[in-house]
């Protein structure tokens, strides 16, 4: 049991493990007003999660700002000023059509944050729907819905989403839904653990007791106290969801050009660094590594704030 | 547990069906023609010819019967032929990829491993010391880094403006080891500072559990010495789960690595499984998703099993 435990619970690339072994945290977000203050406030002593946090919100103010926050139109080709290195009127460069490094960051970047976000909107309503229902159901429900996590997980991920987003016309939905719905089953699993876990406590047997349904129970019951783990998952998956999405455009299967996203403005600028444009590689890494870093380091921080005993080790 | 494992290796045969069945209504709800990327876009522009391929290829049967054309082939070892790559069977094609993708890979966990297992130890030993710290931080930026990028800078750096190593992998069968290394370098390099990074931070949690247990405390109350009670009962212990964790890069390292083969034109399978779906190859891409399935699948029961062995308080009940 605990191998299978330890083993369902590591996503691709994170560190969950511990999330499923042992005690699973509790309902932190509907306790008393005093408990939650104490979240926040372990939340806010950890120096690189609030580092994180703080990145975050600056990246999706900005990219929310995109038309203020640039002199220059995103899509606007500037004859002569193919490749021209940062300097005070392009503060990041030009690339090969003349346009504004910065600007086209900052618009690829309302793209690929909105991306990442819509995509794990998916991942999380497919993961958690499926897994509340094999976990709470059990049985031959149970058996289907794992055995399908099973063998979607037994494909490499970045296979499955180069195949499946080579079958449709690419595009930013396309991107999206490609991402959303084969990144499913290892939230699937997270959320099934915590709910066979949860669903054999005292409480949950007391409310079954008086007549509480399937609906209640899940919705009232398990959910809430699941839901820390969820949120965890979440913030975790937004840094593999823009990754992902970086590496799809980057191959030409995700957004496309004029459509900036970090991705591909990597794809565009790549046939640039043999000429030494290393701004147009550079900046757009940059950014997705600052977000990945960000998104990382804020869900580390969550847990640690909403699992005490985790935090102690 | 023999009977444990004996279910389990069973239930790998609806497994299999499954996933041949989500993949061939996967990748046969493409819309691009394979006949047409096959045969070039001269020789396409006669329907003729097309026609004729698509009968020969048993395109021109309902989709159920070619189904069950390919897994009655694919029980029998046979893997069909490819479309493209000179029409060489699917099993040559990755017969031939196979070993750079293994010897990337492995040299990659290896490193990996070789390195995160002592740092993860340290980082343990001195909870919350400046060292731990930078190498806590320091695990997050490995594993941030997108990869794709950081090879990009590695050859601009390193081959572009220094010279220093071959930017693609061409011809490295043509030269000795002496020379041959230097192809190596950069996308070990790259596979392997993610693996060094998740790696550590494992380790060190892994170690910090073991760390807090009675029987560590108890060793040391005995007298031992701390270098004793670490290596001789708080590592072996910690190195348990790490069984878990290698064991779950078997589908990277099977796979290989997509974006990295393509960006060092690596002679490997993730760069075979790229082209092919650009081709929509069907029979490679089946070929090369059932075998990584396969085998991804194997291993997990593997690794179950080292881990009942390795850890005798884990029961398969």
């Amino acid at each position: 049991m605990e191998t299978e435990q330890r083993r369902l619970a590591v996503t691709p690339r994170g560190l969950e493990a511990e999330l499923v072994v042992g005690a699973a945290p509790l309902a932190k977000l509907l306790a008393p007003a005093p408990r939650r203050l104490v979240v926040v406030k372990r939340f806010l002593e950890n120096r690189l999660a609030v580092a994180g946090l703080v990145t975050i919100v600056i990246f999706y103010v900005v990219a929310a700002l995109a038309p203020l926050v640039s002199r220059y139109d995103y899509d606007a080709l500037q004859s002569g000023m193919r490749n021209t290195p940062p300097s005070a009127e392009h503060w990041l460069g030009t690339d090969r059509a003349g346009r504004d490094v910065y600007a086209r960051l900052v618009k690829g970047g309302q793209v690929s944050l909105a991306a990442g976000f819509a995509a794990v909107v998916i991942v999380m309503t497919i993961g958690t729907s499926l897994g509340a229902a094999a976990g709470f159901f059990g049985g031959w429900v149970d058996a289907i819905i794992m055995r399908l996590t099973d063998i979607l997980l037994s494909i490499p991920l970045i296979l499955l989403l180069i195949t499946a987003a080579s079958l449709f016309r690419p595009s930013l939905r396309t991107t999206i839904i490609v991402i959303g719905v084969s990144s499913w089953p290892g939230a699937a699993r997270l959320v099934r653990g915590q709910f066979l876990a949860l669903k054999g406590q005292e409480y949950v047997t007391a409310a079954r007791a008086i007549g509480a349904g399937p609906v209640r129970l899940m919705s009232r019951h398990l959910f809430p106290n699941a839901l820390a783990v969820i949120i965890v998952e979440a913030t975790l998956w937004l840094s593999y969801a823009i990754l992902l999405e970086a590496s799809l455009s980057y191959l030409g299967l995700g957004v496309q050009i004029p459509t900036p996203s970090w991705g591909n403005m990597l794809q565009d600028g790549q046939r640039e660094l043999l000429y030494g444009a290393w701004w147009l590689t550079l900046f757009p890494g940059l950014a997705i590594f600052l977000t990945v870093l960000a998104f990382n380091l804020m869900g580390d921080g969550l847990r640690d704030a909403l699992d005490p005993r985790h935090r102690r080790r | 547990m023999l009977a444990y494992m004996a279910r389990r290796v069973l239930f790998l045969i609806p497994l299999l069906l499954g996933l041949s069945a989500i993949m061939f209504a996967l990748v046969r709800a493409a819309p691009g023609d394979p006949v047409v990327a096959m045969m070039g876009p001269q020789a396409a522009s006669n329907p003729g010819y097309v026609e004729q391929a698509r009968e020969n290829l048993g395109l021109n049967e309902p989709l159920p019967v070619q189904y069950a054309i390919w897994i009655g082939n694919l029980v029998q070892g046979d893997f069909g032929i490819a479309y493209t790559f000179n029409n060489k069977p699917v099993l040559t094609l990755i017969g031939e990829r196979f070993w750079g993708t293994i010897q990337l890979q492995s040299l990659a966990l290896f490193i990996g491993l070789a390195i995160a297992v002592p740092v993860g130890i340290i980082s343990a030993t001195r909870q919350y010391s400046t060292l731990d710290n930078t190498i806590t931080v320091s695990s997050f930026i490995g594993l941030a880094v997108p990869n794709f990028w950081l090879a990009l800078l590695l050859q601009i750096w390193l081959s572009v403006e220094l010279g220093w190593l071959p930017t693609l992998s061409g011809g490295q069968d043509n030269v000795g080891w002496s020379e041959r290394w230097k192809f190596f370098v950069m996308p070990v390099l790259v596979l392997a500072l993610p693996n060094i990074a998740y790696f550590a931070r494992f380790m060190r949690s892994s170690m910090l559990e073991v760390i807090h247990q009675d029987y560590v405390t108890t060793a040391r109350a005995k007298g031992l010495t701390s270098r004793t009670v670490l290596y001789r009962h708080a590592l072996r212990n910690a190195l348990i789960p790490m069984i878990t964790v290698v064991g779950l890069q078997l589908p990277r390292i099977l796979s290989g690595a997509v974006i990295i083969e393509q960006i060092f034109a690596w002679p490997g399978l993730g760069g075979l499984a790229y082209d092919a779906i650009g081709r929509r190859d069907y029979p490679v891409i089946l070929g090369l998703t059932m075998l990584t399935g396969a085998a991804v699948m194997v291993v997990n029961i593997v690794v179950d099993f080292v881990y009942v062995l390795a850890d005798p308080r884990v029961s398969v009940s």
